[in-house]
């Protein structure tokens, strides 16, 4: 039994890893590469090789690539660090009985690639997960090759293990020789977010509702929304699913579909979670703002690196801008890579001829937000959510039936009455035999009869049942108040009832920080 | 068989095989009446005599190309797959045998396995040459975020590119710094500068080879200095001082707008570390100096803009009347023995209502005859205004024109002039529309632009993965001698702060 040990120790690691990895974190992996660029050439290669660590950088990057299909990503990691516990047996001639020890240093890698969080969007270092595994077996062949060099000298052991530490002095001295300007930073900081890796569900739910938002599977969106009253998703979860919601035609659902959304779990004060990084570029674009989803697509690629993500959504905005040649121009780097070449080449293609753009679903699907007439020089401050609840609720030549529905859900959701008012007023002038969807119903009921409403909703006939059924609400609200519970608890005990309404919405969700 | 056998016998077959692949030209070719599609576009361009070798692509599909370079003393043929990559020292060669005339260039394509000739087109070698360095900052067209800038120079007659200096030498994760505004003296080394925001901020100013590390904002001053123009005979820099802001369109494909919402014009003594004021009148917004070539004039921008919203904040009125900012161009006499300036003249009234335009980063030719500036509807950051072009003033006759020749439908600026007057370099975004690229054109004796040609890079398709934009770019004589690690060293340094001189 000693001696198949080692195999044991080394099958339970693989098995372990492939369960941390490729079965509990896909979506995770994916992001990870989603993040991280190669482009196959010389151009990429040279801006890559001079910084820190350039040719481990590199190849990592490449290796990083391959975790488009986290399996495969996964064992060519795994395989690396199969290679590392065996080496480091061979040379430091572990016995079976202590062959775990060689365990360490993998186990470590894990940990380091799992450790990330939240930081995979904000690791400003290239191909984190195989830099240091690629490091660790660079050091570790080094070594062995030291030893096997210095096998035959006569001399101490501490003085072979000065030659080998000198040597590998010399390569760092020597390289930073070459590139003067960026020398070598020895840190590593733990970043406390195993936790939020292994589990935190809105973390995961934001990985899987990206994605599928990313490749308009809006329905897999709406799926990935718990549905549960109970669940307290983020506010990120709550604007991906909005999103859906507007692109199947269900907006006024919004808030029959948990929309209080929560700050994400923030395990580390020195991270700043911000939408703007998170997916600021995909929710602009899929508002049809394809000025701001370019800009903070080239504003995350220059803070944080260029990534397959960013210039995807750069190709995207230019090509409904009609910038086709830098659209050309991010295509041409798409195409050399090796997992986002189809998209590429599909992209190309619509480029070449705009009535396969025009057919496409994705030009279909934002084409009714394109706003043409709507320029405004404004800014976001980096909160992306407030800037389209703003813009939306003052947009005042929503001109397409989908920017109707737009204007007056987002100043719902932004509890700008004022702006609501004017809006509801113009939909109903605009559709004037059309039943009025419930929740515009809710939203004027309620704020209609506002003080400061500008426009007086009371000449309007409300459907009967939302017409009772808010009586209903402000008569149990009544009751609760006079037995003098907190509000809190009121909302609370009004939940079952009245949770799905705007009207709980208005009063009881005071929590909206936007990041 | 011997082993000096085998590799007599490799080495010959690789040299075979090597000259076999040598291009020629297709003998089979039908020809085409038109030009060829190349990238970069060098036909019928006038270059220097000391140019780097025109590497080009051919963008005809997916082809094999030969291109025929015939010159005076006879001709070169080159093709690699899409790529035409002259051999520098034969390059050297055919300007030489070239100087005042033309080469010829004919290329070739195989399409669908048969070979098509296209029209030949000339390339123009002028008898002039131009300066060896240029320097540039190279950004990324970002808006808000930086992180990764250097300034680089680049020596155009061959393709060798080093680091002036690099912002990670010194940045750290927390403080980030970002380097602007390099500028020379009379275009030689020994006195230049260039600006640090953030982590490490001061201005790195090199007089006479030393460097310095200065902090030109003082109490009275808006803010450090920041568009520099060196004076040409006396230690002084004239600055602009500037309170910037930046927004953004959601529709128009100018993206942004980069305003001063207040701005003045400062004089920084070097010698005696001094800052005075030229120019700080309440409504208007003095930007961009440039000097004279003798250093009696200073020219400059300036819009006349009255705030007339006190219940919003100055940024929030300007985005909002962000089309009424209009600069026009004065001058300033000076007398750089006393330091005074005077009689302010109106030099191109731009913002009147019969030209309506406004007009940045003038700069005057070496002999001081012409005066070239970037002219758009609107505002003071033409990098980002598409309508933006190269205008011209004969100082002579006050006449101005549009460069044609130098101009394209989308955004051209930062115009600089070589050191002999004979070659005009502009950044412009004609490519994409986003990212800025140095075009260079010639400008002869009868005061006449050329047409511009991209500055050529040893691979042709270098510009097409390159995410940077080649800002400010200048003209030098001689490279930068102090090293990356010298600029370090210093800017890890408090700045000095700079005396305010009250005039």
């Amino acid at each position: 039994m000693k001696k198949y040990l080692k195999y044991i120790y080394l099958f339970a690691f693989i098995t372990v890893a492939y369960i941390l990895l490729p079965v509990m974190n896909a979506d995770y992996l994916y992001t990870i590469q989603d993040n991280n660029v190669f482009i196959n050439g010389h151009t990429f290669m040279m801006d890559t090789v001079q910084h820190e660590g350039g040719w481990g950088t590199w190849i990592a990057c490449y290796l990083t690539q391959f975790f488009y299909y986290p399996w495969l990503g996964s064992t060519i990691l795994i395989l690396i660090w199969v290679a590392i516990y065996w080496i480091t047996i061979g040379m430091f001639e572990i016995s079976n009985k202590w062959s775990f020890l060689a365990l360490i240093i993998p186990v470590l890698l894990l940990y380091h690639l799992l450790d990330y969080g939240y930081w995979i969007y904000y690791a400003k270092a290239p191909a984190f997960p195989f830099v240091p595994t690629i490091m660790v077996i660079f050091c570790l062949l080094f070594v062995w090759g030291g030893m096997s060099i210095t096998r035959t000298w006569i001399v101490s052991w501490s003085l072979k293990g000065l030659f080998i530490i000198g040597m590998l002095a010399i390569i760092i001295v020597i390289y930073n020789w070459l590139c003067p300007s960026t020398p070598w930073h020895f840190n590593y900081n733990f970043r406390n977010s195993i936790k939020t890796t292994l589990t935190d569900k809105n973390f995961k739910h934001e990985l899987k509702m990206y994605r599928a938002l990313d490749e308009f599977r809006f329905e897999d969106v709406l799926k990935e929304m718990p549905t549960d009253q109970e669940a307290t998703p983020t506010n990120l979860m709550v604007l991906y699913k909005n999103i859906a919601l507007m692109h199947t035609g269900q907006m006024d659902k919004m808030f029959e579909t948990n929309n209080c959304g929560i700050n994400p779990n923030n395990p580390s004060d020195s991270l700043k979670i911000r939408t703007s990084l998170l997916g600021a570029p995909l929710i602009y674009y899929m508002f049809g703002q394809m000025n701001y989803s370019y800009r903070w697509a080239m504003e995350n690629s220059v803070q944080y690196g260029l990534s397959f993500r960013s210039l995807k959504m750069m190709t995207r905005t230019a090509l409904f801008n009609q910038e086709f040649e830098v659209a050309a121009k991010y295509i041409a780097m798409l195409k050399s890579s090796t997992f986002h070449r189809k998209w590429a080449l599909e992209h190309e293609a619509w480029m070449m001829n705009s009535t396969h753009f025009i057919q496409s679903q994705e030009y279909q699907t934002l084409a009714p937000l394109l706003n043409e007439e709507a320029n405004v020089l404004d800014g976001d401050d980096g909160l992306c959510e407030q800037f389209l609840l703003e813009y939306f609720s003052d947009l005042d030549r929503a001109n397409t039936p989908l920017l109707e529905t737009v204007t007056l859900c987002m100043s719902l959701w932004a509890k700008d009455y004022y702006a609501y008012c004017v809006h509801f007023y113009d939909y109903v002038n605009h559709h004037p035999n059309n039943p009025i969807p419930a929740l515009y119903q809710e939203g004027a009921i309620l704020l209609g009869n506002a003080e400061e409403s500008p426009i007086t909703l009371n000449q309007f006939k409300f459907d009967d049942f939302v017409a009772n059924k808010y009586n209903s609400f402000v008569q149990d609200y009544h009751q609760l108040q006079q037995q003098e519970l907190d509000e809190k608890e009121i909302g609370k005990r009004l939940k079952p009832l009245y949770g799905n309404t705007y009207w709980w919405y208005y009063y009881f969700y005071n929590d909206f920080n936007i990041y | 068989m011997k082993l000096k056998n085998i590799v007599s016998i490799v080495t010959i077959t690789v040299l075979l095989v090597s000259c076999g692949q040598r291009p020629s030209v297709p003998t089979d070719a039908t020809m085409e009446s038109r030009l060829p599609k190349i990238y970069p576009d060098y036909t019928e361009v006038t270059i220097p005599v000391n140019i780097c070798p025109l590497n080009f692509a051919v963008q005809e599909g997916e082809t094999e190309t030969v291109a025929r370079f015939t010159f005076p003393g006879g001709e070169y043929v080159y093709g690699e797959g899409q790529k035409v990559l002259i051999d520098e020292e034969q390059w050297k060669e055919i300007l030489e045998a070239t100087q005042g005339k033309e080469i010829k260039v004919e290329v070739f394509a195989k399409i669908n396995g048969a070979w098509k000739g296209y029209q030949p087109f000339n390339i123009y070698v002028a008898e002039d040459s131009i300066d060896e360095y240029i320097s540039y900052r190279a950004i990324q067209p970002s808006y808000v975020a930086y992180e990764k800038l250097s300034i680089n120079q680049r020596n155009i007659t061959n393709f060798e590119e080093k680091e002036i200096y690099n912002n990670m030498s010194v940045s750290t994760e927390g403080v980030g710094q970002c380097i602007n505004c390099h500028s020379y003296k009379n275009f030689k080394t020994d006195n230049m500068l260039f600006h640090m925001r953030q982590g490490f901020g001061g201005t790195m100013i090199v007089t006479n080879g030393e460097l310095k590390k200065i902090d030109l904002k003082t109490d009275e001053t808006l803010s450090a200095g920041v568009y520099p123009s060196w004076h040409p005979t006396h230690n002084y820099i004239a600055f602009s001082t500037n309170k910037t802001g930046q927004s953004f369109h959601t529709k128009d494909l100018n993206k942004i707008e980069v305003q001063d919402t207040e701005s003045d014009l400062i004089l920084y003594d070097v010698d005696k570390n001094e800052v005075s004021i030229i120019s700080e009148l309440d409504d208007e917004l003095e930007v961009f100096p440039t000097w004279s070539p003798d250093g009696k004039k200073l020219y400059f921008c300036s819009a006349h803009f009255e705030y007339n919203n006190d219940s919003i904040e100055k940024s929030a009125e300007m985005i909002q009347r962000f089309k009424e900012v209009k600069y026009s161009l004065y001058s300033v006499d000076f007398n750089p023995d006393t330091k005074e300036f005077n009689n302010v003249e109106m030099v191109y009234d731009a913002a009147s209502d019969s030209i309506n335009q406004s007009v940045t980063l003038p700069r005057v030719s070496p002999d001081g005859r012409y005066l070239l500036f970037a002219q758009a509807e609107f505002g003071c950051f033409h990098v980002w205004h598409a309508d933006a072009d190269i205008y011209m003033m004969d100082m002579m006759t006050k006449e101005v024109q549009k460069l044609d020749p130098v101009n394209s439908d989308r955004s051209e600026s930062y115009p600089s002039w070589s050191s002999n007057g004979r070659w005009i370099m502009v950044d412009s975004r004609r490519d994409d529309g986003n990212y800025t690229r140095p075009y260079i054109a010639y400008f002869d004796k009868q005061g006449k632009a050329h047409k511009a040609f991209m500055l050529p890079q040893k691979d042709p398709n270098y510009y097409t993965f390159y995410l940077r934009s080649f800002n400010r770019p200048e003209f030098m004589i001689e490279p930068v001698k102090i090293t990356p690690q010298e600029f370090a060293k210093k800017a890890k340094e408090d700045a000095v702060p700079a005396k305010y001189a009250d005039q």
